[in-house]
């Protein structure tokens, strides 16, 4: 076990080439700086974390790997799989045309993104500084892959921390589908950094779903970052279901004129679980566009967090952007904090954001209780039909049905269990 | 003869507003009885809470097929049989109306293979194929929405059965059609109570008894002439013929729509 040190970091850095060994040292140095975030942050408000980075240890071998879980079962059509144990990259399989293997082995090749900064938190700086491995994806251009990728990135080691990097870059005119699966067994204490980096080059087309099912006692803390060229389109899915505590920060600038993205996302909080979404969409190209459709539900104590910014630069005259997210508080003692912002920098724009916050409406449930529907059948219905919007809308269809299995089920414990 | 539905005394209230004052009410099986009046006398609130909305308070007794509902939940006196097909009804996004029918069915222990049946039957009768896999009234037309309607009534083949308004808003061929479901439904296994304004439908469907209702009673009942007598004279005519006074409070504050599409909420 490893602590997280100028030794364990030199060590790391052994095998390294030198000019990324001095970004570690420097993201080593923000690291010592920053102190950890605590919720009087705005960025942190409501997230309570509980642990210290300083007192936690990097695992020096992966454990054994997990059982494979419905996600992954629904996912029988694969372009490509990469596997990251415990911060390791321990298998890779590619049917296409596309590079995916260990980052350490592409740096020559195909130097490491640097979208994420390790000013950002202290979360980032530990990111980049100790990140063992990582797993670089590139698609090369003119090429489209129609088959998913899979990235099945686990911690299976308890009281660990790990920083599982990707780096995934569509070139130009290039078209892929992505999927990263973050787990943990259930019970089990851990904590993942994942740093997520995409790149969408010239008119590419790409979409990335991140699948959070960790534990019960798992922790989360992702930052994604994404940049989008001309043209290009990306979409981000997120399922977030797992882990006491998940967290994602994402930011996406597009940068290229007619650039556009869409982030689409359902989660579901049980008993304690506290789910932590920061977006920030940031238009600097013309006429860029940008969706971000969320919805989620909480039930016992467990709470969520959305808050999202839509920036318009100056300069992104013709921008559209749209912001919606929708809450059921399905307990007394569940919470959903819903914080949509705009700031406009610019006036030839349309821009629109929608947030609500509440319990299952009364008028249709009366509706499908006067058709014969008992009361916990017609609540059923309603919290299956309020998450079939976003499952609609996510990336890749092999996905919408263990979601909507997940969700269900999820809501159908919570009524057996009495929380609801 | 069994009574699909029977109403004694019934009296209910929005908040401190009084909308019924008294309903008495037979509709035997194999029957079906319009019911009439001008807008904001109380009909929509009848069918409301005779279903059990949690909105009104009410008192008073209510039996289908002898089963005494008023204190049940909504649920419970839709499986005994008392269904209503609404004049404005919900959207309720995600969930399509195939999928809703299978759950009333399975909820009734229907198995999968006669709702299907049911569904497929009445789906061919009122042309909802295009609608079982949509969302439930969303982004629906009026009229479509009560073909919807009659269609939930027509797979459920309740006891009693509510038509609040369902032909209006139809065009004169779905009107027919509507107008020939009720005549086959009229069988005798169902009682119908059908709400309108217009005596339109009752061109092409007779209907047992006429009752007439205002200020939240039932201020006169007759046979099938006395839609064509209304339909002469009109609701003031009629008010005068039996000496009732214009009505004021919750009536006469909306003269001019629907007293209870114009509540603070969506129905």
């Amino acid at each position: 076990m490893l602590s997280l040190n100028s030794d364990t970091l030199e060590r790391l850095n052994a095998t390294l080439p030198a000019s990324l060994a001095s970004r570690r040292r420097e993201a080593l140095r923000e690291y010592g700086r920053l102190d950890m975030p605590n919720p009087k942050e705005e960025n942190w408000k409501y997230v309570t974390l509980g642990f210290d980075l300083d007192h936690m240890t990097i695992p020096a071998t992966p454990g054994d790997s997990l059982p494979e879980g419905d996600f992954l079962a629904a996912l029988t059509n694969r372009a490509g799989s990469a596997v990251m144990v415990d911060g390791r990259l321990i298998g890779v399989e590619n049917h296409s045309e596309a590079w995916l293997g260990s980052a350490t082995e592409a740096w020559e090749a195909y130097p490491p993104s640097d979208l994420l900064t390790p000013d950002t938190d202290k979360f980032a700086a530990a990111a980049l500084a100790f990140s063992s491995d990582g797993i670089s994806l590139r698609i090369p251009r003119n090429r489209a892959v129609d088959a998913p990728f899979v990235i099945d990135v686990q911690s299976t080691l308890p009281d660990t921390v790990t920083f599982p990097s990707l780096d995934i870059r569509a070139e130009e005119n290039s078209e892929a589908t992505v999927v990263v699966l973050f787990r943990s067994p259930d019970g089990m204490a851990s904590v993942m950094v994942p740093n997520l980096q995409t790149t969408v080059g010239y008119g590419a087309r790409l979409s990335v779903t991140t699948v959070g099912i960790m534990g019960t006692e798992g922790v989360t803390v992702m930052h994604h970052r994404s940049r989008i060229g001309r043209d290009a389109t990306f979409r981000a899915g997120e399922i977030g279901l797992g882990g006491r505590l998940a967290r994602i920060d994402l930011r996406t600038t597009l940068e290229g004129a007619g650039g556009s993205v869409e982030v689409v996302g359902l989660y579901f909080g049980e008993m304690e679980q506290v789910l932590d979404y920061r977006l920030v969409v940031n238009h600097v190209g013309r006429s860029t566009s940008s969706d971000v459709f969320l919805k989620g539900a909480v039930e016992d104590q467990a709470q969520s967090i959305f808050t999202g910014l839509l920036r318009i630069e100056e300069d992104a005259v013709g921008t559209s952007a749209f912001e919606t997210n929708r809450n059921l508080v399905l307990s007394d003692g569940a919470k959903a904090n819903s914080v949509p912002n705009l700031e406009i920098l610019c006036n030839d724009i349309i821009c629109g954001h929608g947030s609500s916050v509440g319990p299952l409406e009364t008028e249709p449930m009366y509706y499908l209780m006067s058709r014969g529907l008992s009361r916990e059948r017609a609540e059923r219905v309603l919290v299956r039909g309020f998450f079939e919007e976003a499952i609609d809308r996510l990336p890749l269809d092999d996905l919408d049905e263990p979601a909507r299995q997940a969700v269900n089920r999820r809501f159908a414990e919570a009524q057996e269990g009495g929380r609801v | 003869m069994g009574m699909a539905l029977k109403v004694r005394g019934l009296r209910a209230s929005v908040g401190s507003m009084r909308i019924l004052n008294g309903i008495d009410l037979d509709v035997p099986f194999g029957q079906m009885h319009a019911l009439m009046g001008p807008n904001g006398s109380g009909k929509s609130t009848l069918c409301h809470v005779l279903c059990g909305h949690p909105d009104f308070t009410a008192e008073g007794e209510a039996w289908v097929d002898g089963r005494e509902v008023m204190g049940l939940e909504a649920d419970e006196r839709a499986r005994l049989g008392l269904v209503q097909a609404f004049q404005s009804p919900v959207a309720v996004p995600g969930v399509d109306l195939a999928e809703l029918m299978r759950e009333a069915a399975e909820e009734r222990g229907i198995d999968s293979a006669e709702a299907n049946r049911r569904i497929a039957e009445a789906s061919r009768r009122f042309d909802m194929d295009p609608f079982l896999d949509r969302s439930i009234n969303d982004d629906l037309s009026g009229g479509e929405k009560k073909r919807s309607e009659i269609f939930q009534i027509s797979v459920l083949s309740p006891k009693a059965a509510l038509l609040d308004e369902t032909d209006s808003g139809l065009d004169i061929d779905m009107v027919r059609k509507v107008a020939a479901a009720v005549e086959e439904m009229r069988g005798p296994g169902m009682g119908v109570l059908m709400i309108t304004h217009h005596s339109r439908i009752l061109n092409y469907v007779e209907p047992d008894r006429v009752h007439v209702m205002m200020g939240g009673r039932i201020v006169t009942s007759g046979g099938p002439d006395l839609a064509q007598e209304l339909e002469k004279e009109g609701y003031e005519g009629l008010r005068k013929r039996l000496g009732i006074e214009a009505p004021r409070a919750a009536a006469s504050a909306k003269p001019s729509s629907d007293f209870f599409t114009d509540l603070p909420f969506e129905v």
